[in-house]
């Protein structure tokens, strides 16, 4: 009787000697890089002329406009009752200053799909839908005279471009 | 219901076959309005011009002439300018040559701006839409009721783009929001081209002189990348207000416009194309009109002078401006006189959108005068009203000296010149004052 009682206490506490000693797991959490991208769905907000004016310029020129250009061309903005006539001009002379970050034609060319995906991303702040993918490289692919400045000037000068 | 009830007769089938073929082919005239059918209306002239004049003036120093004619080009007599003041006329216009305008039509000596506050906005806006404002005006939102740009618009037949209608004002402010109304009926579909010459034309010269030229071919292809956008974008979301919105042909016309227009201001032309020296803001703006008159002969423009409202700092330069005012309202005229197509086929509206006070604030200028604000007594409601126009239609030389007319008299003789008052809806017509009968034959 003593001997098994003996065997068994020694079997349980070998068990649980065992159990206590077993390495525990680290776990370690990463989270994994995701481009957050807003959908065209969720801009409801128009973008004031001030802001309109600077992101335009600074989605150019990766730096901010001037306070005197920006005061100029705000009171331009508001000296004409056609809005949509103003902003193309503003984005016009854009396209013309010196330095603007306009990818060359060729380089558009090169990779059109790319072009119009980083498009998306440069000037709507979201990636194209299969749809929209495939409708903008056909119209860029099919005329040849299609430029970078002038894709950049259809964005920009778009309804979803004065949103956020 | 049976089939037996539902069966058509072959004949009855090709009655309403026809009657539905009838409706496909009549229903793309149906006018924007609602209506099938043209106005009727007659036109007294093909072409209105409304000045508001010029600031906010006293008849004491318009009609009654205290300092003497400060207003030669308009108004007739020749009282000398007071002799304390003279010396702060910097203002030196050539003499008018031929008679003051005034002989070429008909004077509301008394006219009235009956009520409301009498602000700048305020009067401009009971002006232009042909309703007294209160003081619950907003300076930041469009008008609550529709402008005279808006009826003239929605009401003529065939129906307007906005090139036919424009409204210039000298200032920024609150002033741009007077092209269209918030009315849910009316609104920026109908709305005037609204143009601030001073800011747009004069001081953008460095920021938008220089465009990214498009050949026609490209201008396609960036008008199919924007459309895709905008009708992929439209369908999920309320596209954006951008105000008057130009067909893409009279955009491109009027971009051209402005650039032509920036490049010559940018090489010093604008600077006195008169001949006097320079030109003042007002002078600019009117200028300017004159420029847009030439370029579309609208059927409608509204312009603005400003500058007499120094009168709140400084009398003697309020009169100076006035003269100035003057001239620049004859030089106008005599402009639209020499434009083939406005010629003896326009009808010019002068007024101011009110008077000042008759009591002076503490201000005095280097001459000893006092200085005017307009806050509302009895004097700064009394103005004139100026109606010209060809002698068949405008009665000539007339001057009508007792109380008659006021502002919102002058969107109904709009309507009634240019032959849409009769389709302005009762509801809206009730609001408004009366055609200015005594003027015209």
């Amino acid at each position: 009787m003593n001997t098994k009682f003996y065997t068994c206490l020694l079997f349980i506490l070998s068990l649980l000697m065992h159990s206590s000693c077993k390495k525990e797991t680290e776990y370690l959490y990463k989270v994994n890089d995701v481009a957050v991208r807003q959908s065209g769905t969720t801009k409801q907000n128009t973008k004031t002329t001030t802001e309109f004016i600077s992101i335009a310029y600074s989605d150019l020129f990766n730096a901010n406009i001037s306070t005197a250009s920006l005061n100029s061309l705000s009171l331009a903005y508001s000296a004409f009752g056609d809005q949509k006539l103003i902003e193309n001009l503003i984005i016009k002379n854009f396209l013309n200053i010196p330095g603007a970050a306009i990818p060359t034609k060729a380089a558009m060319n090169m990779n059109v799909p790319d072009f119009v995906t980083n498009t998306y991303k440069k000037f709507l702040n979201r990636v194209p839908n299969a749809f929209e993918q495939w409708n903008l490289v056909n119209i860029i692919k099919k005329d040849t005279t299609t430029t970078p400045e002038l894709v950049y000037y259809g964005f920009m000068t778009s309804n979803e471009y004065r949103k956020y | 219901m049976s089939i037996e009830n539902i069966k058509m007769k072959r004949r009855d089938f090709i009655k309403q076959a026809g009657l539905a073929t009838a409706g496909t082919f009549l229903v793309p005239y149906l006018l924007p309005s609602g209506r099938l059918f043209a106005a009727t209306g007659n036109r007294k002239a093909n072409h209105v011009v409304f000045c508001l004049f010029a600031g906010g003036v006293r008849n004491i120093e318009t009609i009654q002439m205290n300092d003497g004619n400060l207003m030669p080009y308009t108004l007739a007599g020749s009282k000398a300018i007071s002799a304390d003041i003279l010396p702060g006329m910097t203002f030196k216009p050539p003499a008018p040559t031929g008679q003051p305008l005034q002989t070429l039509g008909t004077l509301f000596s008394e006219f009235r701006y009956a009520l409301g506050p009498t602000g700048h906005y305020n009067g401009h806006t009971a002006a232009i839409t042909g309703v007294y404002t209160h003081t619950n005006l907003s300076l930041k939102d469009h008008p609550p009721v529709p402008t005279v740009f808006e009826y003239y618009r929605k009401h003529s037949s065939p129906a307007k783009a906005a090139l036919n209608a424009w409204w210039v004002s000298n200032s920024l402010g609150p002033f741009p929001a007077l092209n269209y109304s918030i009315d849910p009926n009316y609104g920026p579909l109908y709305g005037a081209n609204y143009i601030q010459p001073d800011s747009l034309i004069k001081h953008a010269y460095n920021v938008l002189y220089k465009p990214q030229v498009f050949s026609a071919g490209q201008k396609t292809s960036a008008n199919e990348i924007r459309q895709f956008l905008d009708n992929n974008f439209s369908n999920q979301n309320t596209s954006t207000n951008a105000g008057v919105s130009n067909p893409l042909t009279d955009a491109d016309n009027i971009e051209s416009f402005i650039l032509k227009s920036i490049a010559e201001a940018g090489t010093g032309a604008y600077k006195d194309p008169w001949g006097v020296g320079s030109l003042s803001v007002d002078m600019f703006n009117i200028f300017f009109a004159e420029k847009i008159i030439q370029q579309y002969t609208p059927e409608l423009l509204v312009v603005n002078m400003q500058d007499v409202d120094i009168a709140h700092y400084n009398f003697t330069n309020y009169c100076d401006n006035m003269r100035r005012a003057d001239y620049s309202l004859s030089h106008l005229w005599n402009f639209i006189q020499s434009t083939p197509g406005m010629a003896n086929d326009t009808i010019l509206i002068a007024a101011p959108e009110h008077g000042r006070n008759l009591t002076s604030n503490s201000f005095v200028d280097n001459y000893g005068r006092h200085a005017l604000d307009h806050t509302g007594d009895d004097m700064s409601r009394e103005i004139f009203c100026l109606v010209i126009g060809p002698p068949s239609v405008v009665k000539q030389n007339q001057v009508i000296t007792a109380v008659e007319g006021q502002s919102i008299d002058i969107v109904p003789t709009i309507a009634n010149i240019l032959g849409f008052d009769t389709d302005i809806p009762g509801n809206y017509k009730s609001n408004m004052g009366q055609l200015l009968s005594p003027a015209f034959y």
